[in-house]
């Protein structure tokens, strides 16, 4: 029952980080996200890997919500397609998790693939550095997830680790990480 | 393969760095490229398909906070487009449900590959003007050939055997597409920066195909393929950017020489790879041989046009030039120790 509800909270909080164009929303969805992934983490066994993300994901979700004018920036105007893509991945999501398959990390299952899909397609459709940022910090806690669903494979922390350090760090790092001349001509061609 | 793969690229990078044109700056140049070939390595000795994702992000994510002309939003995409693709496939393929949903893995693997080097149908945004460190070159003719081996070698792992087939068809049918694609492209298009990006694109298509045969001859070839591209290619359009800039094509026997070289031609080492790949082609399917042949005579054009493009070479280009085509006739002629290397 917990698996559950921690993949809904999941799946709540990438919705929010898809509807959301300003850093309130952000870093709540972020941090949600990152309270799913680790309690899922937990619930199978990895308590290093439920403390590193919680560390990583709340710390981009804390820096996510220092940085920026303070808004919430929840539904602009013309995001009802985005309200639909949430929905029906969620749909989706669940129908492959719950109905689709047999395995027994359903609840897992479902919040890969409903952050994975999402996050990538607000990649994919966005605009806005800081936007692309609090999505990439929700892919990676999703993709060092990810290797949990492997049964017959043991994992081991590591994926967490980096997943949750990747989380941190694209939203801590500053905007530009090696500045200097990147035009044609003066940095190898 | 993958070993030796980090070689080559780290030789090309103390090639590009030792024989840079002045006005280059060095050090930022060995900077990122030591960055790049760091992940490389991580890539090369991860023991897992999901520690490579997650390697291949913070390189995405590194590569896209460069300063450029495209912002960060535009550059991320291709490359999160990619791991999202593999990362789903990888998913389908761990859970037990339907044998559809393993062929869908398989889909979303080949597919995360190719948007991850940049191959149709998911080809990376190009702007000629933008430097090569911050443009999609790097995915194509760096990361790309390490990457390609690793993502395969790890996904013959979790693949079901009775999926090889399928993902080998996947891998065929991309590269012809690349191939054709990318001959007719970099003939065709006005833009001469832009026609080498295509003929990067049919030098991969021609090693999904070696990939997809799945034989000892193909797996050759696309390591030949890879290293031509990585040796050969990649340095030669980083010395041809300063006469692309010109806008001054030449006629001269050294511009005869890069085209042979790009073309595949007998002595160099494309001709070795395309011989072992129409052998393994015929040995699987040989209409598809006389495809490959085809495409590989249409060649011809795109490259003269590519090595007339390169302009007259001086001072330390033209000594880079010379090692890039001395290399290349040795692989071409002796690329046996080589395969035997890489088994």
């Amino acid at each position: 029952m917990i698996e559950l509800a921690a993949a809904l909270l999941a799946w709540l909080g990438a919705a929010l980080v898809a509807l959301a164009d300003a850093r309130r929303g952000l870093a709540l969805g972020l941090a949600l996200v990152t309270i799913g992934f680790a309690v899922l983490a937990w619930a199978t066994g990895q308590p290093v890997g439920a403390i590193a993300l919680t560390l990583g994901g709340m710390t981009g979700a804390f820096q996510c919500w220092t940085a920026g004018p303070a808004k919430w920036g929840l539904m602009p105007p013309g995001s009802t397609a985005r309200l639909v893509l949430c929905i029906a991945a969620g749909l989706l999501s669940l129908w492959i998790s719950a109905s689709v398959t047999t395995t027994r990390g359903a609840p897992l299952l479902f919040a890969v693939l409903v952050v994975l899909g999402l996050m990538a397609a607000r990649v994919l459709t966005g605009r806005d550095a800081a936007v692309d940022r609090a999505a990439i910090a929700c892919f990676a806690l999703a993709l060092g997830s990810s290797p949990a669903l492997a049964s017959s494979i043991p994992t081991g922390p590591v994926p967490y680790i980096i997943g949750a350090l990747i989380a941190a760090a694209v939203i801590v790092a500053p905007a530009t990480l090696l500045q200097g001349a990147a035009r044609s001509g003066k940095d190898g061609g | 393969m993958a070993a030796e793969l980090l070689l080559a690229a780290a030789a090309t990078l103390s090639l590009a760095v030792v024989l840079a044109p002045p006005m280059v700056r060095r050090a930022s140049l060995l900077t990122r490229g030591l960055v790049g070939l760091a992940g490389m390595g991580a890539i090369a000795i991860a023991p897992s398909l999901d520690l490579i994702l997650l390697i291949l992000l913070v390189l995405a994510v590194l590569q896209a906070g460069l300063v450029s002309h495209r912002d960060f939003a535009a550059r991320v995409r291709a490359p999160v487009l990619a791991i999202a693709l593999v990362a789903l496939g990888l998913a389908f393929e761990r859970i037990e449900g339907p044998a559809v949903l393993l062929r869908f893995g398989a889909v979303g693997i080949v597919a995360g590959l190719v948007a991850a080097i940049g191959l149709l149908p998911y080809l990376h945004e190009f702007d000629p003007e933008e430097s090569t460190i911050a443009s999609p070159i790097p995915w194509i003719a760096f990361v790309g050939p390490l990457l390609a081996v690793s993502v395969l070698a790890r996904a013959k792992q979790v693949l079901p055997a009775d999926a090889g087939d399928a993902f080998g068809s996947m891998l065929i049918g991309l590269g012809l597409l690349n191939v054709l694609w990318g001959t007719v492209a970099a003939w065709r298009t006005e833009n001469d920066a832009a026609a080498w990006r295509y003929s990067f694109l049919s030098d991969w298509g021609l090693v999904l195909c070696g990939f997809g045969l799945a034989i000892a001859d193909g797996q050759g070839a696309a390591l030949l393929l890879l290293l031509s591209i990585v040796l050969g290619r990649l340095p030669l359009y980083l010395w041809s950017r300063q006469a692309l800039r010109d806008k001054a094509p030449t006629d001269r026997p050294i511009n005869l020489l890069v085209a042979a070289a790009l073309a595949g031609s007998a002595p160099f080492a494309g001709f070795a790879a395309r011989v072992m790949l129409l052998r393994g082609a015929t040995q699987i399917y040989w209409p598809l041989a006389v495809v490959l042949a085809a495409a590989m005579l249409l060649w011809l054009p795109a490259s003269l046009r590519l090595g007339r493009s390169m302009g007259v070479p001086r001072g330390r280009q033209a000594i880079g030039v010379a090692i890039v085509l001395a290399v290349s006739v040795f692989l071409g002629l002796y690329p046996q120790p080589l395969l035997a290397l890489a088994g």
